[in-house]
């Protein structure tokens, strides 16, 4: 759905992104990290035949967005941070001039996709009585309107409050299930991105640094926690067995390839030290995005 | 699909309130200048030069004639201010306030798009126009009778016409004006589609239709008129020579015309390049 072939952008001489390459597939909520400026709006823009890129190539359902964009995008929604209408016209008639812009869009579908994002009722009122969370609703209706496949979403849930930020997760988890869109988030709520998204790619001053899936990331494999009530001589023990490979914060071992934390409890239990528990280790996506964006010398 | 993103257009730029910024000056500036015209000695000056060259005052002192001594000044210092106002904010009004961003995530290309907002940009210079006309035309004939028209722009023209054929060059006139006013918002919108906030855009056009006037006003230059955009603006005035100078009219108006699509040319190539972002 998307295609990303060692893309390059420069403004300026400075490089905004260095040949970022990655694919997103039919039915993927793909999430996109990365701190403030380390390219992903930019990333997102060339997607969007917004921002030209310098190389490399970008491929959106199949088509060359700068060849080909009015293919590219016919498919296309998109959601931006702080959403923006004419304040000084209603909603409805911001759906209306919106959807001109794709292809000519009946009445009844506007008040379909009003009803979906649930501002029926509102739809006539001037978009300066909004709250944000209508405007956020309101920039999904418009982004729902051309029937899309593929849906960018840059940093949808900026601004809004904890109840806002939950009801528009459910949202996305609900365009994907009824709809069955293929979604792209990019997001700095990275709890947000761990509910939500089957892949991640992280960016670093314009360059990917990690490609995966949020499973992968959660399960970390390898890394076992280990609770004991001496862990130095427990590894001392693990060592010695060449067990494992690596300790951290003296609660984590890493297995060596092919052992077990069976075989773990069976040798400390034979040396005469309690287990109290051993579990494989599950990180949250933020500890993970920490650790890979953390320079060389702080890292674990 | 064109008509219906032009009608759009056209919903957006008259639904906001700085549209009418122009409109509400320019009846303000026409109640003055009618209560000045009658009320001090701006009346017996016109009376005095028609006699003197003469003609019956009272026969020329009409609707027609105050409505052209209304839009001489009007036309000549609020007129682009406003049509550059408008023009100014087409594209980079949108660009600032991240409405364009959302407009450029679907699949209508650039060219289209700003196609679609300079029609909508002259469509209003039109409209601004003819308000103008009307509105002085309106607000005269409270004050004063339907009868022949003087017209007296020094350097341009010294003309009486009978009513009927005044108000054909008065209508005339306003078709000439609306040209200007069209090239006005052209040279704004060129500058509204570089990477420029708003006012910057109407500062620039304003500024380039100020240089050209000083420029066109030195006696140096007084060879190299036709190279400046504010002598061709002043075919409006031509109407009213008696007999009208048209081939000279019509040259104003090609390259009028031409700096126009110039502007647009310029302006749409200018945003091609551009980078949109947040």
């Amino acid at each position: 759905m998307i295609e990303l072939r060692h893309v390059i952008k420069k403004f300026a001489g400075r490089m905004a992104v260095d040949d970022l390459s990655f694919t997103v597939s039919p039915g993927e909520i793909f999430g996109l990290l990365g701190h403030n400026g380390a390219g992903k709006s930019t990333a997102i823009g060339m997607m969007l035949g917004q921002v030209w890129p310098t190389g490399g190539e970008v491929r959106i359902c199949g088509h060359d967005v700068q060849a080909n964009r009015r293919a590219a995008l016919q498919r296309v929604g998109a959601i931006f941070e702080a959403p923006v209408f004419y304040d000084y016209l209603s909603g409805f008639r911001n759906l209306e001039i919106l959807s001109t812009y794709t292809a000519p869009t009946t009445p009844a579908r506007i008040r379909e996709v009003v009803e979906w994002v649930g501002l029926t009722g509102r739809e006539q009122s001037k978009v300066r009585t909004y709250s944000h969370g209508m405007r956020s609703r309101l920039a999904l209706a418009q982004a729902l309107l051309p029937k899309p496949e593929l849906l960018i979403l840059d940093e949808p849930s900026d601004g809004l409050d904890p109840e806002g930020i939950h009801e528009m997760r459910q949202t996305i988890l609900r365009l994907q299930r009824e709809l069955g869109l293929t979604i792209l988030l990019s997001s700095h709520l990275l709890n947000e991105v761990e509910q939500l998204c089957t892949r991640i790619a992280v960016l670093q001053k314009g360059k990917k640094v990690f490609e995966g899936n949020v499973a992968d990331v959660k399960a970390e494999r390898g890394k076992v926690a280990l609770k004991t009530r001496d862990f130095a001589a427990a590894e001392k023990i693990l060592r010695a067995q060449k067990l494992i490979t690596a300790t951290a914060e003296d609660k984590f071992i890493t297995l060596t390839e092919g052992r077990s934390t069976a075989e773990v409890t069976q040798t400390l239990v034979a040396a005469g030290l309690a287990v109290e528990g051993i579990w494989q280790h599950e990180q949250t996506v933020e500890d993970f995005y920490l650790n890979l964006i953390k320079p060389p010398a702080l890292k674990n | 699909m064109f008509l219906a993103q032009l009608k759009n257009e056209l919903w957006k730029l008259f639904g906001k309130k700085r549209t009418y910024i122009g409109f509400g000056a320019f009846l303000l500036a026409q109640t003055a200048m009618l209560l000045a015209f009658k009320y001090t000695r701006w009346q017996s000056d016109v009376e005095r030069l028609l006699n003197g060259n003469g003609y019956l005052a009272t026969e020329f002192i009409s609707v027609l004639t105050v409505s052209v001594v209304m839009l001489i000044p009007q036309i000549m210092l609020l007129m682009p201010l406003y049509a550059t106002l408008v023009g100014g904010d087409l594209v980079a009004k949108e660009a600032e306030d991240g409405t364009l961003r959302m407009i450029l995530s679907r699949p209508i290309s650039r060219l289209r798009l700003l196609f679609v907002k300079w029609m909508a940009g002259i469509i209003f210079a039109m409209v601004l126009v003819l308000a103008l006309g009307l509105t002085a035309m309106s607000f005269a004939s409270l004050m004063f009778p339907w009868k022949g028209m003087f017209v007296f722009a020094p350097g341009q023209a010294f003309s009486v016409f009978t009513a009927n054929e005044g108000l054909i060059r008065f209508m005339g006139s306003l078709l000439f004006m609306a040209v200007n006013a069209s090239v006005m918002v052209s040279v704004a919108f060129m500058f509204s589609c570089f990477n420029m906030k708003p006012a910057a855009a109407t500062i620039l056009a304003l500024s380039f239709l100020f240089v050209s006037m000083v420029m066109e006003n030195i006696p140096f230059f007084d060879r190299y008129e036709n190279w400046f955009i504010t002598h061709h603006f002043k075919c409006w005035l031509l109407v009213f020579k008696d007999p009208a100078p048209w081939l000279q009219i019509a040259q104003s108006e090609i390259i009028l015309f031409a700096v126009s699509a110039t502007a647009f040319i310029l302006g749409a190539m200018a945003f091609q390049v551009r980078d949109i972002k947040s």
